[in-house]
């Protein structure tokens, strides 16, 4: 900005004290327009990134107030804390079930995803064979495909392997559908592993299952563990699937028994509750973002640009 | 490097077993599937030729679902991609705090869809809903008054929506494009007199092409499918306002309140969804070739 830092230090010892006041001055000047030159990027950014803070924190509140003072005193902190809304929520609407549906079968998804996939990723990004890449862009295509093109085929095979309605058969299905993606993540990053190390392990004397148990697999587990955590978050906040093939409400994940709260509020006029049932579905996404969110974020960014 | 062939086998097996027949075998099954016409899981099928795709192209609520698809692919996604790009320039102009703002811009991605509806179901509510609430205390009537789930314009606001869940995946996605790009382009661009606009069309978008198309592709791709917002957002009974392929699909097919259960039909739409899913990947990938530059 046209400010020379040298210049003000020289004029400390400079017995002219008013060179010094106005070279201040200017340099304070200059912050200033820096400052006013940003004003409209910082109400555009800022302007979004509260609005969303704002919507959460305003839910996140609501939960603890009472139905009344969601209508009335909309605008006022809660005076006393209905945490009662949460165990109703969690205990009489049973969304805590509901909620240990979805960690069993995300948890087990997840597993079976990265079990599956990982040494599929390894050969097809690493070992030279016939069919390497027409079996590579047969995985790929699957990211291609509509998931929607799946709902009724798919439902009268699981009906068949009389899988449909259990929690079984969905993390088969949640299993299944995730393998391009990851198999796509996975395979750039075993791509980008060096290979004299592979080299060095067979001189020393590994097997080429040892190679990779001992070797590939530990130096991909970054690659690991972002597959991982994009698996746990897509089928944590999963809906479309569940609701093909979950019918009985026993077997529902959280999200669908957000959903079938959702639509009994029509009746029971019950938005706290609702609000509890947001923030008991949204917390543990919330809580790994806060600690992984630049992970995330680069591994979204890992495929796009290399 | 070299490896057994039994050691191929035993690793790719069982993820393309999996894929084959929870995947592939379903998706090939759902082209036989749209010539029969099939009016429940127990029942009988019958061979019924191309009658399913005759009947898509007179059914107005199909293309009524299309136009909605499209609608969220076109107008959406240029909203999307403007704010993204405005935003990427007001992160990169110098401010501070870029990563915190990028961050609270993504957050709705990672939040359950069901959470994001009911949210935004409760920002809109007629009768006690957050913009009413913003309104009544700020004394603007006509905002207050104004119906955002009314049938002409509840799927302008639930495009509303989906888009600000959108912005943030593409800016994070753009910006990584943009961040790789060297400094010393953006000094040069100065030194010849460009101002920013100029910078951003000379400099960021010719580098940023081969991420800006990915992100074009992802998200028409993503566009076609959309299912779960639009039929999230009212519940059970949801208006014909806010059709997707994939939700008409469903409806034909499930549609739990009113049982229809053709499912010969609805596996049709879901060709026609397929369709348009390659007819648009190529289309991009023709519009969308350059010569990428390396630098």
């Amino acid at each position: 900005m046209g400010i020379d830092i040298k210049d003000n230090k020289m004029n400390i010892n400079d017995p002219n004290n008013n060179q010094e006041k106005i070279t201040r001055r200017s340099a304070r000047i200059g912050k200033l327009l820096k400052w006013l030159k940003h004003i409209p990027s910082y109400l555009f950014v800022g302007f979004w990134s509260l609005f969303t803070v704002f919507v959460f924190g305003w839910i996140a509140l609501s939960s603890l107030k009472a139905n009344r003072a969601v209508f009335k005193e909309a605008w006022k902190l809660p005076t006393e804390l209905h945490f009662e809304n949460f165990v109703k929520a969690w205990s009489v609407v049973n969304l805590g079930d509901y909620f240990m549906n979805s960690v069993i079968v995300v948890f087990a998804s997840v597993f079976f995803i990265l079990l599956v996939s990982a040494p599929a990723a390894y050969i097809l990004s690493r070992v030279k064979f016939k069919g390497n890449n027409l079996i590579s862009t047969i995985f790929t295509a699957g990211m291609g495909i509509p998931f929607p093109l799946l709902f009724i085929p798919l439902f009268v095979i699981m009906a068949n392997l009389k899988l449909s309605d259990s929690l079984v058969g969905l993390t088969i299905v949640y299993v299944s559908l995730s393998i391009p993606f990851t198999i796509f993540i996975l395979t750039g990053f075993f791509g980008s592993l060096p290979s004299e190390l592979e080299e060095s392990a067979i001189i020393d004397g590994c097997t080429d299952y040892q190679v990779f148990f001992r070797i590939m697999l530990p130096l991909a587990s970054p690659g690991l563990i972002t597959a991982a955590i994009f698996n746990f978050i897509g089928l944590w906040n999963e809906y479309q699937l569940a609701l093909i093939f979950i019918n009985t409400d026993k077997n529902r994940t959280i999200s669908l028994g957000l959903y079938a709260l959702q639509n009994a509020m029509q009746y029971t006029g019950d938005w706290v509750g609702l609000f509890a049932g947001i923030v008991i579905i949204i917390v543990p996404t919330i809580i790994l973002y806060i600690f992984l969110s630049e992970k995330m974020i680069a591994g979204i960014t890992m495929g796009a640009a290399k | 490097m070299r490896v057994r062939k039994g050691l191929i086998v035993l690793f790719l097996l069982p993820a393309s077993l999996l894929y084959f027949f929870f995947f592939l075998l379903p998706a090939i099954q759902a082209l036989q599937y749209s010539f029969y016409e099939w009016s429940g899981f127990g029942e009988e099928k019958t061979f019924v030729g191309f009658a399913n795709y005759a009947e898509i192209f007179q059914d107005k609520l199909f293309w009524l679902s299309f136009r909605n698809t499209m609608f969220i692919l076109l107008v959406g996604g240029v909203v999307v991609f403007t704010v993204a790009f405005l935003m990427t320039i007001a992160l990169n102009s110098g401010i501070k705090g870029k990563k915190l703002f990028r961050s609270l811009i993504f957050l709705p991605n990672i939040i359950a869809t069901i959470a994001l509806t009911t949210l935004w179901a409760y920002i809109y509510n007629p009768t006690f809903g957050l913009i009413k609430n913003i309104a009544e205390a700020l004394g603007l009537e006509k905002l207050s008054n104004f119906i955002w789930t009314a049938p002409d314009k509840v799927f302008w606001s639930v495009l509303v929506a989906i888009i600000w869940i959108q912005v943030g995946y593409y800016l994070v996605l753009l910006m990584a494009g943009v961040d790789k790009i060297p400094k010393e382009f953006y000094e040069a661009a100065e030194i010849e007199g460009a101002n920013q606009i100029q910078k951003f069309f000379i400099v960021t978008v010719p580098l940023i092409w081969d991420v800006l198309s990915i992100a074009i592709v992802l998200y028409s791709i993503g566009a076609l499918k959309i299912f779960e917002f639009p039929y999230a957002f009212y519940g059970q009974s949801v208006p014909s306002q806010l059709y997707t392929i994939g939700i008409y699909l469903y409806i034909m097919g499930f549609g739990k309140r009113y049982p229809i259960y053709r499912l010969g039909y609805a596996t049709a739409i879901g060709v026609m969804l397929l369709l348009s899913v390659v007819i648009i990947f190529v289309i991009l990938r023709t519009l969308l070739k350059r010569d990428v530059l390396e630098y």
